[in-house]
């Protein structure tokens, strides 16, 4: 199992408990009130058998606030999800804190910021970078890339897990459009492995027939699920944090009402992605102080007081279209943010250029990162041994710490110090040839495709992905999408 | 008398005052002034906006609720010229929406809102619109210009589908297309044969009256 890291101190707080209990119940109110769209006949019968009141003509479902706190019991604080390699599976929840992989629809060039539709080689390429990184610990749906050259738009989901499987033995979650979770389940199912079951609303305050198909299927093969409902402050969420934040905890409560109703107890990990709106053009604003403050919010709420395991999606994307000081400025303050007040899971590593485009060079460069805020959440020890009075009074106020046994046999795990990030000597820099972070990183990326070898699938496990990816084609020609 | 109404008319756009664009609207109509008068100082009012927002004086939410006015004031307004016999002069009619499977309305709200502005008529499909239904509107409201958007990668080639059915249908040489969205670039509406793409929304008018041959 991979451990991630263990936060040692308790998540920040910003919140105080009057002003939780003000969200919560205004959460309720929500559902209780105005109701939750599920675009499924079937949702809708499971939800009314269950005290729900249902408008089959709206299709909405007012939830009693009795059946929500039942719901929010229900969910287990954590859940394993397993790997094709038993040693790359987690487990969501408490303290432990994970990493996921970020995603764009494109290829990005580095250097000159154009993109480009990647071609499969180029996706694989990058499933293998990830599975290198420590950091890494898991796959989402859609990742690397959206679009892969060549491949019909409704098979990018499932050649998209197929090669996430073939190229890398860690966890991935599923996806949830035009069936898509039928093949992925299958892949899965058949190199060994759970996926992460995808249940994604659509703000305000609906859920599309497709995740509400994705929620049965997934639950059927056994597998916990990501909600998500992911949405755009003063777009489909209000403007205030606090009112986006009862949107937005209402829709994932509605999405948790369901998952419980079909299989009680089941493991879900719930995803914070808010963005907020540039109001010059509409399009999202990655990277402000509203969305670091609205996961930060939301992680109390849900760490803290509903227990239930959170991933927040602020920290991966930026709006700069190249890697330079903004996306950094970008991407690090949410992170970090997360980070400090409780994610068990954050994306972060490869996007660039809003949703629009990834790279691995860039996912190198965030492998270091990870590894900064990891160690910053592991916090520090304090007792005799760390403290070290001794060597203190031994080195007195003339001598050096620098050879003590202290320092020798403590000094790589009181800090973390960063492989790509350059900390050579001004001279040494330019005797060297002034390389920068991100030439360092193209020469890690050069080594690991050099000398990383992912374990592979078996023949006859091979076998099946094609036998399974060849089905999913025919299906969707006979629906006429391909 | 008239030209109180006619100003508190213009006010409604210019405050925002989405409550009441209607009873105003109303009230105009029975004043009995010319409902031609009334359309031109509405018009006016959302080009002031829609200049204010184009120059960064005033920002997204501020259109918006300046083109909800219109949405309240312009029916009644309409309504008192079509009793009356009279027809409304435009730069060109243009059909707009968001293709089928997409359901994103804010970058297609602000072009809508700013061809308006312009002096255009906008026939706004509105979201997730059916190729079928592009098509018929094109053909019912004898459009001079198509715009479509799409904001997800795999809408945006619902934008080509639509542009292949105008050409099976005949149409496609009586209507210029101009496509947006976050995917959209230049590249890929020439890949698809559209005869414009703007990047903004300020952009697509400039490309929708350089279409039509329109001096700016």
């Amino acid at each position: 199992m991979q451990n991630g890291f263990k936060r040692k101190f308790e998540p920040l707080k910003i919140l105080t408990d009057s002003q939780i209990e003000q969200i919560h119940t205004a959460s309720l109110n929500v559902l209780d009130e105005v109701g939750f769209k599920y675009e499924s006949k079937k949702v809708l019968k499971l939800l009314e058998d269950h005290g729900c009141k249902v408008n089959y003509d709206t299709m909405i479902a007012k939830i009693p606030p009795s059946l929500v706190e039942w719901a929010i019991a229900k969910t287990p604080s954590s859940f394993m999800v397993k790997a094709r390699d038993p040693e790359k599976s987690v487990r969501f929840g408490g303290n432990t804190m994970y990493f996921f992989n970020s995603a764009g629809a494109r290829y990005v060039d580095i250097d000159t910021g154009i993109v480009s539709m990647p071609t499969l080689e180029q996706n694989n390429i990058a499933v293998l970078v990830s599975d290198d990184l420590d950091t890494v610990h898991a796959f989402p749906s859609y990742t690397p890339y959206f679009e892969i050259e060549g491949v019909p738009p409704v098979m990018s989901c499932p050649v998209s897990c197929a090669q996430r499987h073939r190229f890398s033995t860690k966890p991935s979650r599923g996806a949830q459009p035009t069936d898509s979770f039928i093949w992925e389940t299958q892949i899965a199912l058949a190199v060994g492995a759970q996926l992460m079951g995808c249940v994604e609303g659509t703000a305000p305050l609906s859920l599309a027939e497709d995740p509400c198909n994705a929620a049965f299927h997934y639950l059927d093969a056994d597998f916990p699920i990501y909600i998500a409902s992911g949405s755009i402050m003063g777009g489909s969420h209000p403007i205030t944090i606090a009112g986006a934040s009862v949107s937005h905890n209402a829709e994932l409560l509605a999405i948790i009402v369901l998952l419980q109703c079909i299989k009680p107890g089941c493991g879900v990990i719930a995803n914070n992605f808010v963005s907020a709106m540039n109001m010059t053009t509409g399009d999202l604003n990655f990277g402000t102080a509203a969305i670091a403050l609205h996961q930060m919010a939301y992680n109390q709420i849900w760490h803290s007081y509903y227990k239930i395991p959170i991933n927040n999606t602020g920290s991966a994307f930026s709006n700069a279209k190249i890697i330079d000081y903004q996306l950094g400025a970008e991407k690090l303050p949410l992170a970090m943010a997360s980070a400090l007040s409780g994610a068990n899971l954050i994306v972060l590593h490869g996007g660039v250029t809003a949703e629009l485009a990834y790279n691995p060079i860039l996912a190198i460069i965030d492998d270091d990162i990870a590894k900064t805020i990891g160690r910053i959440v592991e916090g520090f020890d304090v007792n005799d041994a760390t403290i070290g009075l001794d060597v203190i009074r031994e080195v007195g106020s003339s001598g050096t710490f620098l050879n003590t046994k202290q320092t020798r046999t403590m000094w790589k795990t009181e800090d973390y110090m960063p492989k790509i990030f350059d900390k050579t000597s001004y001279q040494e820099w330019i005797n060297t040839g002034k390389k920068t972070v991100v030439n360092k990183a193209k020469e890690r990326y050069e080594e690991i495709l050099a000398t990383h070898k992912p374990v592979p699938v078996t023949p006859e496990q091979d076998k099946e992905i094609d036998r399974i990816l060849k089905e999913a084609t025919e299906y969707y020609k006979k629906k006429g999408l391909i | 008398m008239n030209s109180d109404i006619l100003d508190q008319l213009k006010n409604t756009v210019l405050e925002f005052d989405i409550d009441s664009a209607e009873d105003i609207a109303k009230k105009a109509v029975d004043s009995g002034i010319d409902p031609l008068a009334a359309a031109a100082v509405l018009t006016d009012a959302i080009r002031v906006i829609g200049n204010k927002f184009g120059s960064g004086e005033l920002f997204l939410p501020e259109l918006v609720c300046a083109s909800e006015v219109l949405k309240k004031a312009f029916p009644i307004i309409n309504e008192a010229i079509e009793a009356k016999g009279q027809k409304q002069t435009s730069l060109g009619k243009v059909v707009i929406g968001t293709v089928f499977g997409d359901i994103h309305s804010i970058g297609k709200g602000m072009v809508a809102t700013l061809l308006y502005a312009a002096g255009f008529e906008v026939i706004d499909l509105g979201i997730n619109v059916k190729g079928e239904d592009f098509l018929k509107a094109v053909k019912e409201q004898n459009a001079d210009i198509l715009a479509m958007s799409a904001l997800l990668t795999t809408t945006a080639m619902e934008q080509k589908n639509v542009i292949e059915g105008l050409k099976k249908d005949g149409l496609r040489d009586r209507v210029k297309v101009i496509v947006g969205g976050s995917p959209i670039n230049q590249e890929f509406a020439d890949s698809i044969g559209a005869d414009g793409y703007g990047a903004t929304a300020p952009e697509g008018v400039r490309i929708a009256k350089r279409l039509l041959g329109i001096e700016q």
